[in-house]
């Protein structure tokens, strides 16, 4: 069946099988391979992507249901050269080692500070808590995701100036 | 704002690292300063490509048919329904490869294939490799392809495998190495002692669980008669050697390229993908790929040691150590991995950081039918520091003494020796350690 | 290297896939197919049950547009769900942490923000595992469960539907349209927790959903309910009616805990022991008791 939706801002119309999922889609059809694979059963949270303003794990959606969806994943986040400051505060802060979760952390990240752009420390950890890390013991990931959030506000905070 | 406003650009330096603080060229250029990380741009907008990431056109997909029962010998495999599903284009077993050699990483043990007649060891163990057009199409042919098995007891302990009536899972037996140790006189020792101590511990099997399951993609360049091969390995040129010689090529017939390591933590010490790729590739002649699911990397690829522990510990009234005696039995699993190393490592450090003259140890690396044991983070030491530090407070407490008090009457000081006989003459901190962890908990003493 | 467009298997392969938008062409979809259909809500059941295993599926129902089904509503004496709405939703409903905060705390509970996101109320309640968060929780509010197919309805109660480890009276040619759960006059206290080896993403070792309506300071009604301590999630009216009547203070909550531990029926498995379980669960019921007393005495909104 062909389905239409949009990633990262741009319409793409694409045939696809219920067998397929998302995360197939994103990462076979259309090279979105930031996207990653860790367990294919949401719990390790390394394939999750924004879908209609919810962090979502893609290896738990049968493409057909991303039909008319607005999707972000990580290669989304940057705009032209200029890094996401969630991006910046992660190299920042050494919170990449592997790297193999960054993306999908990054996702959660982004999805809380959508809905709460000054988060305590508890709330970052309850949203980050779908993603596995196993190189970081996560503490410069949560700093990460702080500081992040205080680079956001203070660039809102100029540009009511 | 203010001037840090950086740009990850202006941090590359050519070599490896991106660093903040280029312009300091003395030695100071990199400790205490904040570096960052060559990768970590690649890494956060989801450029950095793993080896799952690599596609080719015309590119086929790789499935294992893995063994049907832990310990059984295969009496016959029929792909004939396999190789009908639409989209399948090789399928091959051990007897289409009649001259395969064993792989492994200090012993020579794991077939690349179980061949007829031979016996699968473990659930991990190849039986046949899919090629196919399609993931799908992989996955039906493998639960198509039929297998005939005789069955052997199933051993998955360790006690139960050194018994002398238990069926042998490899040729020489299922004890396969022993290490002993031996320092000063344990039996004086213990003559010595007030007190003394036997516990036992028990360890259990861990998965290193790095994020990125085991993934490959390869291609066979017949014009120059090389496999190019891209998966994460801990040990590139081991993993070369080893890949060229169970296939009896040249080291320089296999290329192996390193993409981008999702984790590893000694997981990805084994041959995984490799072999498997590259006999795919040059049958074929395309380009070919093969990832493993979390399960199949659990069930196939290797695990932390479960160390069975015997300590027997004798100490004087006034709280110092006289003798040590201990056994470790580490249950290996199907194949030898870096077992042999890793479990009797795990015996040299017995004691821990604490001084013992008399030392006595003997240690057993033992297959079994479980998914095979290797190298994780601490490489045998993490399962004996369980054991030692569990021992320490056992006989703190026999000795109702303060077990913060006790460890430091043993702890190893500048000019301490080792079990195997390592004289430390720099960087002891051990005591210090232990008044800064008293320090930081708020340590108030206890018996 | 990479290149677009890599296509695995093309669209045309698959069989039946139907992205229904009305009810109505859902009940006559799967009054046709019966059992010859997966129904997917949320689908993170599903998917996780078919890993790798997704091609050999010829016929899917995917009820997920199906607007109908996803609503919450107070009526006068009832709260009324459609079987749709997601465990974030149910989390952060307002009213529903209003009106049956014990529901919404369940939801809560559920695996992980994603999870929560894409996995349903009604897909909770039709996987039937005995572990499932908000089973408890619906047991111990005397919820019911509206069962439709394209020829009638019936109403079940919540504790007549599971049957056995993730098996429930659902027919072939039913679906689950509707929860219903009874908004009771009386003032209410009511306490939820789970027992997992973490925090998030884990399967309950143990549930325990407890609710009281006080009337006058003597409890007139009382919900009890546990999971993963039986093959089913169960309610237990047992305990329930030896708190009936009662003020808080004439309870000797020891006494109510063993009463619960008496009446589960808990397995060995990877996530705890039997006799764990039987622990647990006893000092679980006595701390909710004591946790609904200190509310009571703290006044009716602390938490
Ligand atoms: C990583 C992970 C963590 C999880 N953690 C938890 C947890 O902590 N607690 C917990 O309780 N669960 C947990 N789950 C299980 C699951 O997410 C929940 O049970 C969820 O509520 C299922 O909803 P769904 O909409 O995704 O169901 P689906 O997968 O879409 O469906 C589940 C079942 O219900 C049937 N079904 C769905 N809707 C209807 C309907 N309206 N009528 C009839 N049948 C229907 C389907 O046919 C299917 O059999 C977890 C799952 C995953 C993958």
């Amino acid at each position: 069946m062909q389905i239409k939706f949009k990633v990262n801002g741009e319409a793409r119309e694409i045939e696809v099988t219920p067998f397929h999922r998302l995360l197939d889609l994103l990462r076979e059809d259309l090279g979105l391979t930031g996207v990653k694979e860790g367990c294919g059963k949401g719990e390790c949270g390394a394939c999750s992507v924004i879908m209609n303003g919810r962090l979502i794990p893609s290896c738990l959606v049968p493409a057909p249901q991303a039909d008319g969806a607005e999707i972000i994943t990580i290669e989304g986040l940057a705009e032209g050269n200029s890094l996401h400051p969630l991006q910046e505060a992660f190299i920042e802060t050494g919170a990449v080692q592997c790297g193999f979760c960054i993306p999908g952390m990054i996702m959660a990240g982004k999805n809380l500070l959508d809905e709460n752009p000054s988060p305590n420390e508890k709330e970052v950890r309850t949203a980050l808590s779908g993603n596995i890390c196993r190189c970081t013991g996560y503490t410069k990931i949560i700093e990460a995701v702080m500081l992040a959030a205080d680079k956001m506000d203070s660039k809102g905070s100029g540009s009511d100036e | 704002m203010s001037d840090k406003q950086y740009s990850v650009k202006d941090y590359y330096c050519k070599h490896t690292t991106r660093c903040s603080s280029e312009t300091i060229k003395d030695s100071k250029r990199f400790v205490g300063q904040d570096i960052l990380k060559a990768d970590a741009e690649d890494k956060v907008t989801g450029k950095a490509v793993y080896a799952n990431d690599i596609t080719f056109d015309d590119m086929l997909y790789l499935k294992v048919k893995r063994a049907v029962h832990p310990h059984a010998i295969l009496k016959d495999i029929d792909t004939s329904k396999a190789k009908k599903v639409k989209g399948v284009v090789d399928i091959f077993t051990a007897e289409d490869i009649p001259d395969l050699r064993k792989f492994g990483l200090i012993i020579r043990d794991q077939p690349v294939l179980v061949a007829l007649g031979k016996t699968m060891r473990y659930l991990g163990d190849a039986l046949a490799v899919v090629a196919a057009e399609s993931i799908e199409a992989a996955k039906k042919a493998v639960d198509l392809i039929e297998v005939k098995i005789e069955e052997l007891e199933v051993i998955t302990d360790p006690f139960r495998a050194m018994e002398a009536d238990a069926v042998n899972i490899h040729p020489d037996g299922n004890i396969l190495i022993t290490h002993n140790l031996e320092t000063g006189d344990v039996e004086a020792g213990f003559a010595e002692s007030d007190i003394i101590v036997e516990r036992k511990y028990q360890t259990q099997f861990i998965d290193q669980l790095p994020m990125q399951n085991e993934a490959g993609t390869a291609f066979y360049d017949e014009r120059k008669g090389r496999v190019n091969i891209w998966a994460a390995t801990q040990w590139l040129h081991d993993i070369q050697a080893d890949v060229a010689q169970s296939l009896r090529l040249a080291k320089d017939q296999i290329r192996i390229i390193q993409p981008t390591i999702g984790g590893a933590f000694g997981k990805k010490e084994d041959v995984s993908v490799h072999i498997h790729l590259a006999i795919a590739a040059m049958r074929t002649g395309r380009p070919v790929k093969l990832t493993f699911s979390r399960e199949e990397s659990m069930i196939t690829q290797s695990k932390r040691h479960p160390i069975t522990i015997i300590n027997k510990t004798g100490v004087s009234s006034d709280g110092y150590l006289k003798a040590w005696q201990t056994k470790f039995i580490g249950d290996t699993g199907a194949y030898a991995s870096s077992g042999p190393a890793v479990v009797h490592k795990g015996m040299y450090h017995a004691t821990g950081p604490y001084n013992v003259e008399n030392i006595k140890g003997i240690s057993h690396a033992v297959y079994t039918n479980n998914t095979y044991a290797g190298a994780m983070r601490g490489f045998g030491t993490t399962q004996g520091a369980f054991a030692y530090e569990s021992q320490m407070d056992i006989m703190a407490h026999e000795l109702k003494m303060d077990p913060a008090e006790f460890r430091q009457k043993n702890i190893y000081q500048l000019g301490s020796c080792t079990p195997n006989g390592q004289r430390l003459n720099h960087s002891v901190n051990a005591e210090e350690t232990i008044k800064k962890v008293m320090e930081l908990s708020g340590w108030k003493g206890g018996k | 290297m990479k290149q677009e467009n890599k296509q695995t298997i093309s669209g045309r392969d698959f069989e039946k896939y139907f992205q229904v938008k009305n009810l109505k062409k859902a009940l006559e979809i799967k009054a046709k197919y019966e059992d010859q259909i997966l129904l997917i809500a949320g689908a993170t059941d599903v998917l996780v049950e078919n890993y790798e295993k997704l091609h050999e599926i010829k016929n899917w129902l995917d009820l997920s547009r199906v607007k109908e089904l996803k609503f919450l509503e107070v009526k006068e004496d009832k709260l009324i769900l459609g079987p749709l709405m997601t465990h974030y939703e149910l989390k952060n409903s307002q009213r529903l942490k209003q009106k049956l905060p014990l529901l919404a705390k369940a939801a809560a509970a559920v695996g992980s923000p994603q999870i929560r996101a894409k996995g349903t109320i009604g897909g909770n309640i039709c996987t039937s595992s005995p572990a499932g968060d908000t089973l408890s929780a619906l047991l111990a509010l005397d919820a019911s469960f509206k069962l439709q197919s394209k020829i009638d309805s019936r109403l079940v109660k919540a504790e007549d539907f599971f049957l056995a480890p993730k098996r429930n009276g659902l027919k072939d040619n039913e679906l689950l349209t509707q929860i219903e759960i009874p908004l009771y006059p009386e003032e209410s206290l009511s306490f939820w927790a789970k027992i997992g080896r973490r925090k998030a993403l884990v399967i309950s070792t143990l549930n325990l959903a407890l609710v009281l309506y006080f009337e006058q300071g003597l409890i007139k009604r009382a919900g009890v309910a546990v999971g993963s301590a039986a093959p089913t999630p169960i309610r237990l009216r047992e305990v329930e009616e030896l708190m009936l009547g009662k003020s808080l203070a004439e309870l000797n909550y020891r006494e109510l805990g063993e009463e619960v531990k008496k009446r589960v029926s808990p397995i060995d498995d990877i996530r705890g022991t039997k006799e764990y379980r039987e622990n647990v669960v006893r000092d679980t019921m006595v701390n909710a008791l004591k946790s609904i007393e200190k509310r009571r005495e703290g006044g009716k909104n602390a938490d």
